[in-house]
Order: structure tokens, then C-alpha cells, then sequence
């Protein structure tokens, strides 16, 4: 892209130490059904160039959809005067870490290609979800169903020979599904399913079989459900309960912009702090993992925004904090490496400081072992309402579908299990981790202006002892 | 300079050649300036550029909606015609009523454009005065935000409606902390530059922090609350969520079958207003052309109308309330009525309660019952006799009907809070409540 190199060379000629120029062209389909009514369709279309520069030490940001030479001089030019006028608001100039840098291009390729389906055809696939959970004997006035697909072009060049190019394909569904049964109401928010790749993912997923079982288990859980146990009692969480856990936990506290005060006004600091490298925060059986690489995940790339190449990484190994997620600025910091977590979700947002795929790594027992010997209990499939303080010591996961457990087995649902817990509390509970991984995927939200990027949250199930359930 | 109306022109003129039936072109062109600071020092300052119309096409009851950056002629015609094969075999929705019939006159709002903020050069030093004021005030550390609008919209729909608005703004959000745990917030958002008062926010974000210092865990239990603007604001822009039509039908609204019906206590009349001088949410005309408007939700307690637009009202029987987004109706601006005390009234009567300075996270369990939590951050005090001490780590557990319905008391005067965490602009006084849930973690 001769304008990305235009407004590279610009940028140093106007007095830019550093400069990246990123383009992101975005085209895809979104389609909505309410109530078995299809409510219209959007054509996703998004082009454009983002333009990050360090001038003196300042940082300043810049984009246009106006991809004409002329604009994009302009706004190089803005960059620049930004970079140069913040340089004088700081302490210590913006450093960024030594990467080794690349020239590459990947893709991900599509079996079934959305982008050579007719919309009806996609429909389908909502009127399908739609029509099997009409074919229950839950009543279920309100269904709000979309379908959304992506293909996400990007080209990043930097002032330090990176080149990365890439083609990321992205389908997903979402429902909302409201249960009116004897007179009450339970609902399953949000749901949703996503992969990066084609259309064949999302079919072979088979989101309605979740939606059936969804609405069956809020049905159950209005007649049968029961109060959750008092008292100090076990949990088991599932891999979706223990996904949100180790992204909102994990995750999001390991990011090092956030520990170093850069999120402060928005999504808040940390507990953790750079000294803690290494410190205990969890029983030895946890191991958190975040990788970005994982083939068709939700999360998913190879290179991030600032040219870096991913790996996996370990947030928490053997109940240590083992390795905080860094972009090039706060790697800087702390004298290390960038592990390639610097995401941004369109080309007129700066790339931030961001999870990708955070999993509970597996342990080894089934899923009978884990709730063997549990004497009095609750195993918490799903959940609903769910929230953590700014310092991300504080969370709070409320049961969906949730069961007793009662002398090594599962039985009556549980209504609305609130697990209200620290961090250090959760992690340190932790005595048994199976051996079956699941990912859900989840729209992150940090930055501002907000930056939703795609995750996936998930792993393995895990026991928790002797916790003491709100009700 | 591409000329907007006349991009509209060509995009309605092609749309009727190619068969469509209802189309609605909002040309916009926005210049948005952000400063972002943290630990007392700018982080990055962000400018954005950006020229698009957003274009919504009805086809025999079949509607869908993108948005076109490339405004040539060819991308326009190419645009269309992929709109046309896209909608051809969907089904429609059965629904649909139309849009808006034009034109419609509009009047303009004072206080929503100011020449001097289009051309203000560079706003680092707003950002410094707010930095210093926390600093005065006692904290240590200052993070934030700054940003300036200037927006032009152009608006043609096949009904006959041409409207244009313009209008500026410029906002600061400032978080001060004194240690880890002590932390205060203040926002000032504004239309016009003489309105600015960026020292008013980093005045508060300090004055809390330094209230805040030594906290201690805070209890659990029923206590009467006292929510500062900045949180009950928050709580508030679900409410106004929640009002919209399409939530309800969608299942995310408690205010499902409650019209007419008793939603809150009497003391409570909450409105939407979208043609609030200097409200940072206000605009002249709807995604449809019809002129916004004052809209009252909840009249002393009774909930009297959903959001809607031309469509759903039709649906309903009743009129558009003048919030048409493209696809769904949304809030402008929305304002709790004030009451009748003074502020310090309102904490010097409290015998025992807590004050609540802000929140995030808020989340449903359920949203057609109402049931959520939302977690306290910056000062948050237990209120014992007057005095106030501060706490920290717990979290609002309870019910958003009945935290309306529990109400008990208004301060006289309002704040227009805008921020990260409060996207819909909302006008809202010191709100007392009696009884409200407190928990905090078991282990």
C-alpha cells in the first residue's frame, strides 16, 4: 500500500521519531430477528487509515476514511502537532521495547464462504433456532436473534521494517431468550457463539441445540428450582463460569497499561502491581493461559496491532503470577519484550493492552471425579449477571442453570447461586481442575472511546471448596 | 469540499430509479479531538476526521441499513444495487409502518453550537487546570479524558425531509487518587466553551479522593442511600435503555407491561429531552427528520410512554416520540425532575446511610424483572450523624424497580453527567433511597 509507506515517510519528515500507519478495510453482513420477524439487515462496511506517532516522547493519534493523498497528509500532519504539544504535558518521554519485526501476510480461510451466501441463506440459520425452540413446550414470548460476519483486512507498516498483512474472517451468533412459565420469568441473555473462520463453523456448532437446551433448563429451573445451600459448600464451576473468571480475574489485572495507571480514569487500575511477578495468588493446580494463536478462535491473530508476532502466554502458572500482558510502551517499562498483546478494533482506534483467548488450563479429572466426593454443593453451569471492581479484587457470577450436588451427584436445579468473591479467595479455593476445555466468546470492552475487541473466555471445570453462596 | 445534500440528492434519486421504497440518507462530518492523561501527564492526544452517511432502504416491507465512506458515484450505484440483490429474496418484516411523512419545521436550540470551540487551536491547557485543581485539592495522581465535538448532519428522506444541524462541544472527565484505594471522579460536559469549567471536575475528583482517604470495609445489610449524581446517572442511562420500544420487545427492558402502570415513587417524573439547551446529547431532528422533543417517561411514579419512532408508533396506535435511531429509538438526554432540598438537607437528615459517589459495572440478572448490581468506586462513606466515614468494597445488590420505587428524597438542583460509563447524557440530581441492598464478598 504505496499510502501507508506516504504517510510513514511524511511523518518521520515532519520530526516523528516513530510512526505506524495501519488501514482496516471491514465488510460484512449483520442480520436481526425479533419474535420470528426478520427486523432488517446491515451491509458492515468500515475503510479507513489510523496513523500513531511519537514525537519527542509524546504520542499522538490520528485517522480519516478519506483515503485520498491529500487527507492522509493532514492527518499525518495532525498526528504529529498532536505527538509534539503532549510531549510538553510530560514527565518522562514514551519509550517503546526493541521488537524484531516482520514481513508477513496470513489469512484464514473459509470452507463455506459467508461472503458468497445470500442473507436468506444466513437467515436460515436464525429461523432455525427460532423454530426448534418454538418446538419445545417452554413458552418463550421474546426471542431476539442476530447473525454477524466479518472478513477484516488489515495492513500494518511501521518506521522499523514491520510489515504484517492479514485477512481474518469472523461468524457469529447471539440470542436473547425470555421464559415466561407459572407465572415467572428467567432469561438467557446474550448468548453467543463465535469463531474466526467460514460459515461451516457456526453450522457445525449448531447454536439451537444450546438454545433448546437453554430454555428447557429456565423452564426446569422455574418449577423445580430450589434455594441454594447455606453454609460453607463446594462449587463446581463449569468451563463458561470459570472462563469469565480468569478473563475478568486474570486477564484483565495482568494487563500492564492498567497496572501502570494508563486505564485509571476509564476501566480502573489493578491489584496487581509490577512487584508481584511471581507471588502467590492461586492453589498450585491453577494455571491461566491467554493465546492469541489458537486455530478459528474467537480471539484470534498472529500478529498484533504494533507489528509484534504472538505467542502463548502463562498469566498464572502453578498459582504464581507468572507473566502480565504487554504492548511495546509498558513493556518498555518494565526493560522486557512486548508479548504482543497491543489489539485495536478499527483503524480509528489506537491499539491498546488487550486479552485474546484466556482459558483455566486443564488438569486431570473427569468430570464424576470433581464431584465424587462432594458431600453438599453446587455445580454452576451458566451465568447471567456478572460484575468486578475496578481493581479486579471484587467479582461477583450469578447462576443461570445451576444444580445441587448432594453426595457426589448432581441433582435439582439451583435458583440464582451468587458466588461473591475476591480474587485471591477464588483462586486460592481452587483443589481440582478436569480435563475438558471449552471456549465462549465474549465482546471485551476497554479504552476510550470503548474498543470492543472479540475474545474467548473459557478452559477447563474446577472445584472450589468450602465457599459460602449468596442467595 | 464534496457537497452533502447533494450526495443525499443522488443517493435518493438512484434509490427511487432502482425501486426503493422508504430511504433515509444522514449525510455526517465530524471533527473529534480527545486528550487523554494519567499519573499527571498527557498519554495521547487523538484526533479523528471522518465524512459518511448512513443510509437506511425499505423494499416492499424489507429494510437494511449500512454506511458509505466512499462517496463516489460508482460506490454509491455499486452500494444500492448490493442493497437491492441483499433484500430481494428476504422475507419482510411484517411489522414495518414506514417513516416520518415531510417536511417538518425546525427550530433552533440555544446553546448547541459554539464558533469558538471549531476553532480552538489546543485544549492541553484545560487539561493542565483540571490536573492542578485535583492536585490542590489533594491527590496525587490525576487520569482523564478531554475531548472536543464539532458535528454537522445532513438529513434527506424520501418523505420529504431536508434538515441540516451543526453543533460543538467540549467535555473532561477527571479521576484523582491519593493511594490505591482512594480515588475520586468529576465530569463537566458542555456545548459551549463559556460553560466549560474543567476546574469544577478536577475540583471534585480531588475533593472526594482526599474524603476518601483510610478506607475500611464497608458493611452489609439495608441501608438508605445517598447516590451522587454521577451514580445515579449511570443507573439512569438503563432506565432511559430500557424506555426504548425495541428493548422491550427484545426482552431487555423491566418496563415490559408496566405502561400506565405505578414504576417508581411518586416523588420520581423522569424525562427525555432531546431538544435540551446545552445537552450533550441533544440534536434538532430524529433519524427521520421528525423534530425531538420533550418526552415524559415517568409521570410522579407512572410510567406514561416507550421511545419510539414513526414505525413502532404506528405498531402501537400512538405517535413517534421523535427518537428514531436507524434502526431502533433511543434517548437524547435524560433528566430526573429535582426535588425540593438542599443538598446538605438531604446528608444532614441522613442518621445512618451510605453515601455512594459513583459506580460501574452495572449488570442484570434479569432485565424484565430489574434485578442487577452495580459496584461502588471512588469515595463511597458510611453516613453516621453527619459524620462521614469512609469504606470501601461492596457492591448495590438489588432491584431497579424497586430502588425507583424506594426514592425518597431529591436535591434541587441538577448535573448534566456525561462519560465513559454514562453514554447517554443524563440530568439528575442527589437522589435518596431508603433501603437498598449491600453486599460484599464471603471470602
Amino acid at each position: 500500500m504505496d499510502i501507508l509507506e506516504y504517510a510513514i515517510e511524511k511523518a518521520l519528515e515532519l520530526g516523528a521519531q516513530y510512526a505506524e500507519a495501519r488501514f482496516e478495510d471491514k465488510k460484512g453482513t449483520e442480520l436481526l430477528m425479533k419474535n420470528g420477524s426478520p427486523e432488517g439487515l446491515e451491509l458492515k462496511v468500515e475503510k479507513g487509515i489510523g496513523i500513531r506517532v511519537l514525537v519527542n516522547g509524546g504520542m499522538g493519534f490520528a485517522s480519516t476514511n478519506e483515503l485520498r493523498k491529500e487527507s492522509i497528509l493532514k492527518v499525518v500532519d495532525k498526528a504529529v502537532k498532536l505527538a509534539r504539544a503532549a510531549s510538553k504535558v510530560r514527565k518522562e518521554p514514551v519509550i517503546f521495547s526493541e521488537e524484531d519485526f516482520h514481513r508477513v501476510y496470513y489469512e484464514v480461510k473459509m470452507k463455506k464462504n459467508f461472503q458468497d451466501l445470500a442473507p436468506e441463506e444466513k437467515m436460515e440459520l436464525l429461523k432455525k433456532i427460532e423454530e426448534e425452540v418454538k418446538d419445545t413446550d417452554v413458552n418463550v414470548p421474546m426471542r431476539f436473534l442476530e447473525y454477524s460476519d466479518e472478513v477484516w483486512h488489515k495492513i500494518f507498516i511501521n518506521s522499523e521494517g514491520a510489515y504484517v498483512e492479514s485477512v481474518i474472517p469472523r461468524v457469529s451468533v447471539l440470542y436473547n431468550l425470555v421464559v415466561f412459565e407459572n407465572n415467572q420469568v428467567e432469561q438467557a441473555p446474550f448468548v453467543e457463539r463465535g469463531f474466526s473462520g467460514g460459515f461451516e463453523l457456526i453450522e457445525k456448532d449448531e447454536p439451537w441445540e444450546r438454545a433448546v437446551k437453554d430454555v428447557k433448563a429456565l423452564k426446569k429451573l422455574i418449577y423445580e428450582g430450589r434455594s441454594p445451600p447455606e453454609g460453607k459448600v463446594d462449587i463446581v464451576i463449569s468451563p463458561e463460569v470459570a472462563g469469565i473468571a480468569v478473563h475478568e480475574s486474570v486477564g484483565h489485572p495482568y494487563e500492564l497499561d492498567r497496572i501502570m495507571g494508563r486505564e485509571a480514569a476509564q476501566a480502573g487500575e489493578s491489584f496487581v502491581k509490577p512487584t508481584m511477578l511471581g507471588e502467590r495468588i492461586g492453589s498450585d493446580m491453577v494455571n491461566v493461559v491467554e493465546d492469541p494463536t489458537i486455530p478459528n478462535s474467537w480471539g484470534f491473530y498472529l500478529y498484533d496491532d504494533e507489528g509484534v508476532k504472538a505467542r502463548l502466554r502463562y498469566l498464572i502458572k502453578g498459582g504464581l503470577i507468572n507473566e502480565f500482558l504487554m504492548n511495546r510502551e509498558y513493556a518498555a517499562k518494565l526493560g522486557m519484550h512486548s508479548n504482543a498483546a497491543a489489539r485495536a478494533i478499527s483503524y480509528k482506534r489506537e491499539p491498546i493492552v488487550r486479552m485474546a483467548n484466556t482459558y483455566l488450563a486443564p488438569g486431570d479429572y473427569s468430570f464424576e471425579e470433581l464431584i465424587e466426593d462432594i458431600k453438599l454443593g453446587v455445580y454452576m453451569v451458566s451465568f447471567n449477571e456478572w460484575n468486578i471492581d475496578d481493581r479486579r479484587y471484587q467479582q461477583r457470577y450469578i447462576g443461570r442453570e445451576a444444580y445441587l450436588i448432594e453426595n457426589g451427584e448432581l441433582k435439582e436445579p439451583v435458583k440464582r447461586p451468587i458466588l461473591e468473591i475476591t480474587t485471591k479467595g477464588l483462586w486460592s479455593s481452587v483443589d481440582a481442575v478436569g480435563k475438558e476445555v471449552e471456549y465462549y466468546p465474549g465482546t471485551c470492552g476497554k479504552g476510550e472511546p470503548g474498543q470492543g475487541v472479540p475474545v474467548w473466555m473459557g478452559g477447563a471445570p474446577a472445584r472450589l471448596r468450602n465457599i459460602v453462596l449468596r442467595r | 469540499m464534496i457537497k452533502m445534500f447533494e450526495i443525499n440528492e443522488f443517493i435518493l434519486k438512484k434509490a427511487k430509479e432502482m425501486g426503493f421504497g422508504d430511504v433515509v440518507v444522514m449525510g455526517k462530518e465530524s471533527n473529534r479531538r480527545q486528550v487523554r492523561f494519567a499519573n499527571n501527564e498527557i498519554t495521547v492526544a487523538k484526533l479523528w476526521h471522518e465524512k459518511e452517511a448512513d443510509l437506511f432502504v425499505e423494499m416492499d416491507k424489507r429494510i437494511a441499513g449500512t454506511t458509505i465512506t466512499d462517496m463516489s458515484k460508482e460506490n454509491i450505484e455499486e452500494t444500492l444495487k448490493a442493497l437491492q440483490a441483499t433484500l430481494k429474496n428476504m422475507e419482510p418484516k411484517k411489522d414495518y409502518f414506514g417513516i416520518a411523512e415531510g417536511p417538518f419545521e425546525y427550530r433552533d436550540i440555544p446553546e448547541t453550537f459554539d464558533g469558538r470551540i471549531v476553532e480552538l487551536d489546543e485544549p492541553n491547557e484545560y487539561v493542565e487546570r483540571a490536573i492542578n485543581k485535583a492536585i490542590e485539592e489533594g491527590a496525587k495522581r490525576v487520569a482523564g479524558v478531554l475531548y472536543t465535538d464539532h458535528n454537522k448532519f445532513y438529513l434527506s428522506t424520501s418523505n420529504g425531509v431536508e434538515a441540516m444541524d451543526e453543533g460543538t462541544g467540549i467535555e473532561i472527565s477527571v479521576r484523582a487518587f491519593i493511594g490505591d484505594l482512594e480515588s475520586g471522579h468529576g465530569t463537566n460536559s458542555s456545548r459551549m466553551l463559556s460553560k466549560f469549567d474543567p476546574e469544577s471536575a478536577g475540583e471534585k475528583a480531588g475533593y472526594i479522593a482526599s474524603m476518601a482517604r483510610n478506607p475500611e470495609q464497608g458493611p452489609e445489610g439495608k441501608f438508605s442511600v445517598i447516590f451522587d449524581p454521577l451514580a445515579i446517572a449511570n443507573l439512569l442511562t438503563y432506565v432511559g435503555f430500557m424506555s426504548s420500544a425495541y428493548a422491550a420487545e427484545a426482552g431487555f427492558s423491566f418496563f415490559i407491561n408496566k405502561l400506565n402502570k405505578k414504576v417508581a415513587s411518586e416523588r420520581v417524573t423522569l424525562r427525555d429531552m432531546g431538544n435540551m439547551p446545552n445537552g450533550y446529547g441533544t440534536r434538532k431532528f430524529d433519524d427521520e427528520g421528525v423534530p425531538t422533543k420533550e418526552t415524559l417517561l415517568i409521570d410522579r411514579g407512572i410510567f406514561k410512554t416507550f421511545l419510539l419512532n414513526t414505525s413502532m408508533a404506528k405498531k402501537y396506535g400512538v405517535k413517534s416520540t421523535g427518537n428514531a435511531g436507524m434502526l431502533q429509538p433511543h434517548p437524547w438526554n435524560i433528566i430526573l425532575e429535582p426535588g425540593e432540598f438542599e443538598k446538605e438537607e438531604i446528608f444532614s437528615d441522613l442518621k445512618r446511610g451510605i453515601y455512594i459517589t459513583n459506580v460501574w459495572y452495572t449488570r442484570f440478572q434479569n432485565y424484565v424483572t430489574g434485578d442487577f448490581s452495580t459496584i461502588p468506586r471512588d469515595g463511597m462513606f458510611l453516613v453516621e450523624n453527619g459524620e462521614m466515614k469512609p469504606i470501601r468494597n461492596i457492591r448495590v445488590s438489588d432491584n431497579m424497580l424497586r430502588i425507583l420505587e424506594n426514592i425518597e428524597a431529591l436535591s434541587n438542583q441538577l448535573q448534566h453527567v456525561h462519560w465513559w460509563e454514562v453514554s447517554v447524557p443524563v440530568s439528575t440530581p442527589y437522589v435518596l433511597v431508603k433501603d437498598v441492598g449491600i453486599t460484599r464478598a464471603t471470602k
